[in-house]
């Protein structure tokens, strides 16, 4: 796997504040890498100081083998997507995508070609002469898209480019940006929030908090085995409980197991080494799904919320009256099901 | 459309018949067969035009205020624009401190500037009226460049400038093919703004004045301090003909709310 950029051990000051802190980052060639984080954690200072717009207050950035920690943003080749689009509202559709080609100097025949191409690519080949502020949201970043993929940049740096997109359109574009991807054989680095987003997209994400590094790593590997409970969070586990010889654990609510006089009685699953007394708070109904709010006692004694989702026709109905407010139950879990948690 | 209130529609009709009716008596009056200024007009000639545009004072001193108020824009314009930038965009320190200064010309009375243009630069430093009147005009123009455009850059995204630099363009080719298009009609207001602002000063032009260089203004105000003849009117009308002119011109190649919205979008 050859490495396209490199983040060796950056950070990024302003004032007293660090906004990105000692990051060690290698974006691998090809593939599509997501910074994800919730909102103040760094994520575009890292994108823009790989573009070049940022400086670092520390450590050195790497693009193809190439220390461009001093180089312009305009001698490093990227393509980038603004969270805003960025489009130049002077200038038709067709102007803005050439607009890198023109200051290459690619000849004229060859830059309409390769606008054209650009614009089929995205599928707005009808829209050429259009100025921008007579698209929709989502034209106009397909617009940005193809103005940044047709210089054939060496990194595709996208910053949250979902985000103003209505639900429907915003899942749509998922697939769109892998295909466009896939076919223009680009190498991206986004910027999101969303851990849906992250987790459906990317080759490898990046989880950061803070100005630093949580975790990262392909999703299927990352997502069953968050590092700590910031991560475990905010891929949206919801069970976070101290067990005694195991420490901190975390259950999805789907593999939490209740047990009331008869859930046991009726041979629910082998009776789990790892159960604690819990009183139910609250049940909401969803579908087929009841979800179970309860409050349990854990190993250090600590009162801890817990959220399990049961399957309405598992539960025998002499156990109702327990899973009503105040009921008493016995939680549990597979010992396979743990996720153990390092703080 | 959101219906006005009937209160709001006399208000504004009687803002505009204050504004506009006594104008109309001077244009009116312009048009008189008579020799004196009076209302309603005896007769009706374009005998005092004619003399208007051949009195020599006049005509000279129209030449004199065109090249003052372009020139002065001009430099308004050159000084302004980059300093907008700079605080807006730039990282210089004391921000508000260079900002105040660009700006301090609009508080300040416009007498004192042009006394002390008058005392420094005439007096003791011996520079020509022209030169003077230049230096005065340009700074209390400033701040309407500055002012206009600075509202205009607000309003543009500075993502643009990145993306352009993003594509491949140096800082200096970014700013003339993204950030001056996109601020043209910004420009184009302060322009208008500063040329008519120079044009109409009274009180700089009053006191930098010498024999071989004066305004229009200045002029015309010396002639009905002597005379009370239509020909006051006749130039006063030529003029009002002249804005007109210019604004529908500008309405034509602009539109109004571009050019004071300002904003390329
Ligand atoms: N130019 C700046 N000056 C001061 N603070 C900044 C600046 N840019 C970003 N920050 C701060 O750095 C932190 C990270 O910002 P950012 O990278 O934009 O976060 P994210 O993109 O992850 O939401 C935020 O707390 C933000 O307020
Ligand atoms: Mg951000």
């Amino acid at each position: 796997m050859t490495t396209a950029a490199e983040f060796v051990a950056v950070s990024r000051h302003f004032g007293d504040f660090t906004a990105v802190d000692g990051l060690d980052l290698t974006i691998r060639e090809g593939e599509l890498t997501t910074l994800l984080g919730p909102s103040g954690c760094g994520k575009t200072t890292s994108l823009r100081m790989l573009a070049g717009y940022l400086a670092p207050s520390e450590g050195q950035i790497w693009i193809g083998g190439e220390d461009v920690t001093r180089t312009p943003p305009e001698k490093r080749g990227l393509g980038m997507v603004f969270q805003s689009y960025a489009l130049f509202p002077h200038m038709s559709v067709a102007d803005n995508v050439g607009y890198g080609l023109k200051l290459r100097k690619v000849p004229r025949a060859e830059r309409a070609r390769r606008v054209a191409e650009a614009l089929e690519l995205v599928g707005l080949g009808h829209l050429a002469d259009r100025r921008p502020k007579a698209l929709s949201g989502g034209q106009q970043q397909r617009v940005a898209l193809a103005r940044a993929i047709v210089i054939r940049p060496r990194l595709l740096l996208l910053d949250e480019p979902l985000s103003n997109l209505d639900a429907r359109l915003r899942v749509q574009m998922r697939e769109e940006i892998r295909r466009i991807q896939a076919e223009a054989g680009l190498t991206v680095v986004l910027v999101t929030h969303d851990q849906e987003e992250a987790l459906e997209m990317s080759d490898r994400m990046v989880v950061m908090n803070g100005g630093r590094v949580m975790q990262e790593g392909p999703p299927d590997e990352l997502f069953p085995a968050p590092a700590n409970r910031f991560v475990a969070e905010f891929l949206g586990y919801e069970n976070f409980l101290e067990l005694p010889g195991r420490g901190l654990v975390t259950v999805r609510p789907e593999l939490l197991e209740l047990r009331g006089e008869h859930l046991e009685a009726a041979g629910h699953g082998t009776a789990p080494a790892t159960a604690v007394p819990a009183t139910v708070t609250s049940i909401a109904y969803r579908g087929v799904e009841l979800r179970v709010a309860l409050d349990a006692v854990d190993a250090t004694g600590a009162t801890v919320p817990l959220i399990a989702s049961v399957r309405r026709d598992a539960i025998d109905s002499r156990d109702l009256p327990a899973l009503l407010p105040g009921g008493r139950v016995t939680v549990g879990a597979d010992p396979g099901h743990l996720v153990r948690l390092s703080a | 459309m959101k219906r006005s209130s009937p209160i709001a529609v006399t208000l504004a009709f009687l803002g505009y018949v204050v504004m506009i009716v006594p104008i109309l008596f001077v244009v009116a009056t312009a048009f008189t067969d008579g020799d004196a200024l009076t209302f309603p007009p005896e007769g009706l000639s374009l005998r005092w035009f004619e003399a208007a545009i051949s009195y020599e004072p006049f005509t000279r001193a129209l030449v004199s205020s065109l090249q003052l108020a372009l020139i002065s824009t001009v430099l308004a314009l050159g000084i302004g624009i980059p300093a907008t930038l700079a605080i807006m965009r730039g990282r210089l320190p004391g921000k508000s401190v260079v900002e105040g200064l660009f700006l301090s010309p609009l508080i300040l009375p416009e007498l004192v500037v042009g006394l002390a243009l008058f005392q420094q630069f005439m007096i003791h430093l011996e520079m020509d009226n022209f030169r003077t009147l230049l230096i005065g005009h340009t700074a209390i123009l400033l701040p309407y460049t500055v002012r206009v455009t600075g509202a205009s850059l607000a309003l543009a995204d500075p993502a643009l400038e990145d993306a352009a630099r993003g594509l491949g363009a140096s800082a200096w080719r970014s700013f003339w093919t993204v950030t001056l298009p996109v601020l043209r009609p910004g420009i184009i207001s302060a322009a208008l703004l500063s040329f008519v602002t120079s044009f109409n000063n009274v009180p700089i032009s009053l006191l930098l004045q010498s024999r071989d260089f004066r305004t229009l203004p200045v002029t015309m105000l010396d002639y009905v301090q002597q005379n009370y003849t239509p020909i006051v009117a006749a130039m006063s009308t030529l003029l009002l003909a002249g804005t007109v002119v210019l604004a529908f011109a500008a309405e034509r190649i602009l539109g109004f709310a571009r050019i004071f919205g300002g904003i390329n979008r």
